[in-house]
């Protein structure tokens, strides 16, 4: 089953979870109904800093059709949420406010509008607290501490080389700094969970969620039981982009310890200002660079300090630090560097994973930085790349390696080549500055330095010759179902139609960890591979035997098993699996796919940190109008190095959903605050982008294939925020001849830039 | 009070009160939970159903407004024997689902579209559907399914008005090496 003659992999194929969407039949967590279900509504925090002194619910629970209010003290477990240490978060604040919008009570009743009536009468005594809303005002000295541990989340380096004999060698050194704002991940479906109790002592979460291992796991802790008590299933799931991580054991805690309580089914679903105000956000980044080069345009040595504003709670600070630290340098061979990345604690609503995971904020002032040397050397954007792309056999920033699959050359000289045969832009004119802008960037695949890298997935066939696929990571929309339905197909030649997979359910399959880290194409469609290629054994021997001829006379495809020097020589899948199953051969399989491990120094981050990165290269035409500051985008050309296409349809669809989610942080996207408080948390004042905003992407992809995914590919669905965003900005450069350096680049911003511009009016 | 209305041709007669949204009114007292809330503003498109032909959010109007007249929602659109209507094979063909909230509503905006302007430019569908945000798919195969269903073969192809934006040739997009070993 190697590369050749693949017949479903590499196919365009429609999502086969597409039918129940299109028709409005798929039931999310929140179209699910139970007999006797109850709804929570939490009581939230107005203020972004406070001690608690009291929180008094008689009058909540005097509300009509009020059956329960939780606070943090009715948790039978720690009370704390938190993926990574230092797990500082508490389902339910009990002590201290940390940002505006925090829950401290859970009301919960038998209507939602009795639990939002209730809630809104939950009484807290606080003495308020100066709130700490910046990243200077966190690390100032004497600076109130957020938590008891300081106000550094956490803080690491990258160590490669030695940066002074860099500078020293240099010819000229370009310096900026850069900041970007937060983003909300805006999916369309607010959070959501219902806890089911059943009889057993056992409760079953349905969740909108991103890791439902993660759930069990605080579910159960939290609960004060073992893990096996508690299932997760996944419901159909309306979009995650990072965001239903820790929000989503936050509310699947609460609705478990009420559902218990009760002896009751509990929903909480969140209202779209719950949403944003009370889930984390992308974090916001200053990001100073110092790049030193020689004339020739070679890159020697960055000097590069980050800071991130993480908001009230760890969530996955440590590993956003370490992965903004790991990707900041670029997709470039450059022996010395000396990074810092710190993120810090405000009392703000936290920050967490967002799509692209800090690799967007990372690539936005790496790429602002090296266009600027190359327009201070006089050299074209894209060539100064290519003189510093890393190519296979080069080391990275973490001095890492690798034999192939480093296609970054190949993304630039697919651009170039389009590039070379596009028409020069038009001259700028008395409305409309024109410019062009590319970006370089890499974004590591596997969770990598975030710990171990597994997934379990089951393939079982049946006597008729369908197949049932289940793997440990979740389908958010982003196309995993479809993905591993088409491996598994390849593998057991049964037919797509025939082929079911299902979502996440962690009673059937081995903890899997969370779905990041654009891993689930490469680390679970491995684990699917193997499991398909367990069963398939069954079949080629069953099949063998019906046939009389060695097993590898046997081919498996469009649901027969056939003879690979004759094809009409051929048995029904179906008759195959029925005699397996009555000779006692194995159908089923539960497989387990581990990454290699990252073995690194944690000093300094040098040693293998990813299995692969997906490598790309994006360029923007753009026009702006002098007058209004308006932006429109002419060409978005985005090419990724993905290894192996897997379903075409679905690569697209991330490559120009991605670009878009990036082109919203660059241009329109931003969560802005008022004393700590969130002021845009609708979509009539957060800036979504809408139809009208869409890009003209032209998804592009090289296909260098990477050992360590099945049929070779590597994950693309963060990659292309990053792509878009910092090309975008370099357009805006191009354009208007003014370097912004600050995300977002709004319409605003650059009229009023224009407006200053010396020789303006 | 008791509202009568005909749901997806049906007549039918609900016990509501009048202040109901009709949102809660299609999920909760009819099951119809295809409708989905976004955002219970009016501002993400999430719930958008048909009332006498006309897009409307669902989160932000009176169940007492559906008295005497026609309501289609999502489970109304396919046949009575399961098949798909054209958006609906038009909005997988194209790719223009990913996690599927924010389709129930981009359909039913686009049919309501369709019933006015049968052939439809893509300025056309961009005012149609800009009441409607997604935020997986980046929008370009949604206007490529409506298209489609229009029976536009735009496949591949950059859309009509595209061009201005682009300056790229028709035809010449997906040329750049999308996905080698396509078959469709």
């Amino acid at each position: 089953m190697s590369g050749e003659n693949l017949r479903v992999v590499g196919t365009r194929v429609r999502k086969v979870d597409g039918v129940e969407l299109v028709t409005g039949r798929a039931k999310f967590t929140g179209d699910m109904k139970f007999p006797g279900m109850a709804y929570g509504y939490a009581a939230r925090a107005s203020v972004p800093a406070a001690r608690i002194k009291g929180i008094d619910t008689a009058a909540a629970e005097a509300e009509e059709g009020v059956l329960l209010v939780l606070k943090g003290g009715d948790i039978p477990g720690p009370n704390i949420i938190g993926i990574l240490p230092p797990f500082d978060q508490p389902v339910l604040a009990t002590e201290v406010i940390r940002y505006a919008g925090e829950s401290f009570a859970l009301v919960v009743a038998e209507s939602p509008e009795a639990a939002k009536r209730g809630a809104r009468v939950v009484k807290i005594d606080l003495e308020p607290l100066a709130p700490i809303l910046t990243i200077d005002e966190s690390l100032a000295e004497g600076a109130r501490p957020i938590h008891p541990q300081g106000n550094v989340t956490y803080a690491k380096k990258l160590v490669k080389g030695d940066v002074e004999k860099g500078f020293t060698e240099a010819d000229l050194v370009v310096e900026g700094t850069f900041e970007t704002s937060h983003q909300e991940h805006g999916y369309i479906e607010p959070e959501a969970v219902c806890a089911v109790p059943s009889s057993d002592g056992r409760v079953t979460v349905y969740a909108s969620c991103q890791s439902p291992f993660h759930l069990r796991g605080h579910i159960a802790a939290n609960l004060g039981v073992g893990a096996a008590s508690v299932r997760v299933v996944q419901a159909y799931t309306g979009g995650s982009f990072g965001g239903k991580d820790d929000v989503a054991t936050e509310i699947g805690t609460l609705a478990a310890v009420a559902a218990r309580r009760l002896d009751r089914p509990v929903m909480i679903a969140h209202e779209r200002e719950e949403s944003i105000i009370g889930s984390n956000l992308r974090h916001a980044s200053r990001i100073a660079i110092a790049t030193a080069a020689k004339k020739d345009g070679t890159i020697v040595a960055r000097r590069i300090r980050i800071l991130l504003d993480g908001g009230a709670y760890a969530s996955e600070s440590p590993f956003v630090t370490v992965k903004t630290l790991v990707h900041v340098a670029g997709p470039y061979r450059i022996p010395h560097l000396h990074v810092e990345s710190t993120t810090v604690y405000t009392n703000k609503t936290y920050s967490g994973a967002c799509r692209g995971f800090g690799v967007p904020q990372a690539t936005f002032a790496s790429e602002s930085n090296i266009d600027e040397l190359a327009r201070r050397l006089g050299m074209d954007p894209l060539a100064i790349r290519l003189k510093n792309a890393l190519k296979a056999g080069d080391a990275n920033a973490t001095g890492q390696t690798y034999e192939g699959s480093v296609g970054l050359v190949q993304t630039i000289n697919a651009i170039e080549e389009r590039r070379s045969r596009l028409a020069p832009l038009p001259r700028n004119d008395e409305r409309w500055l024109y410019g062009r802008g590319v970006a370089c960037l890499l974004q590591g695949i596997s969770n990598g330095a975030e710990g171990v890298d597994v997934v379990g997935a089951s393939v079982q066939v049946s006597q008729d010759g369908s197949a049932l696929v289940s793997v440990g990571l979740a389908d958010m929309g982003q196309g995993a179902r479809t993905v591993c339905a088409q491996i598994a197909s390849e593998v057991l030649g049964i037919s797509l139609p025939m082929v079911t997979a299902r979502q996440v359910d962690t009673d059937s399959v081995h903890d899997s960890g969370p779905t990041v880290a654009s891993r689930t194409t490469t680390v679970g469609g491995q684990a699917v591979k193997l499991a398909a290629t367990e069963v398939r054994k069954s079949l080629v021997a069953m099949a063998a035997r019906m046939f009389k001829v060695d097993e590898s006379l046997v081919v498996l495809q469009n649901d027969f098993a056939m003879l690979s020097v004759d094809a009409n020589a051929r048995i029904p899948l179906r008759d195959v699996a029925t005699a397996a199953y009555w000779t006692g051969y194995p159908l089923m399989n539960l497989a387990f796919s581990k990454a290699p491990d990252a073995v690194f120094d944690h000093e300094t981050h040098q040693g293998n940190v990813y299995i692969a990165y997906n490598y790309g290269t994006h360029l923007f035409d753009i026009r702006v109008d002098k007058h209004t500051g308006r932006v429109e985008v002419l060409r978005h050309l985005a090419c990724h190095d993905v290894g192996k296409v897997i379903n075409p349809m679905g690569l697209e669809g991330q490559i120009e959903g991605g670009s878009l989610f990036g082109f919203g942080l660059a241009h329109m996207e931003e969560v802005l605050f008022r004393d700590g408080r969130i002021i845009n948390a609708n979509f009539a004042d957060y800036a979504l982008p809408s139809i009208k905003d869409r890009l003209p992407t032209e998804a592009m992809a090289v296909e260098d294939p990477n050992p360590t995914g099945p049929y070779g590919a590597k994950g693309v669905g963060e990659p292309p925020v990053a792509g878009a965003a910092a090309a975008f900005a370099n357009a805006v450069a191009d354009a208007t001849g003014i370097r912004f350096r600050r995300l977002p680049i709004t319409r605003q911003e650059i009229l009023l830039a224009l407006k200053a511009k010396p020789g303006e009016e | 009070m008791l509202i009568e209305f005909i749901c997806n041709g049906k007549s039918t007669a609900v016990e509501a009160r009048a202040d109901m949204r009709v949102l809660d009114l299609l999920r909760d007292s009819l099951g119809l939970t295809g409708t989905k809330e976004g955002c219970g503003r009016g501002e993400c498109g999430a719930c958008t159903i048909l009332l006498d032909d006309e897009p409307v959010n669902a989160c932000i109007l009176y169940a007492a407004k559906l008295q005497g007249r026609r309501v289609e929602t999502i489970e109304g659109v396919a046949g009575k024997d399961g098949s798909l209507h054209p958006l609906q094979e038009a909005f997988l063909e194209e790719g223009a689902v990913q996690c599927g909230y924010c389709t129930p509503g981009m359909i039913m905006s686009a049919k309501a579209l369709l019933a006015k302007n049968p052939r439809p430019d893509v300025a056309a569908i961009e005012e149609g559907l800009s009441g409607n945000f997604c935020r997986c798919t980046g929008y370009a195969k949604i206007v490529k399914a409506v298209l489609r269903a229009s029976g536009e073969e735009m496949r591949g192809g950059a859309a009509p008005g595209e061009e201005m934006r682009g300056g790229a040739a028709p035809g010449e997009e997906m040329r750049g090496g999308a996905a080698p070993g396509v078959t469709t």
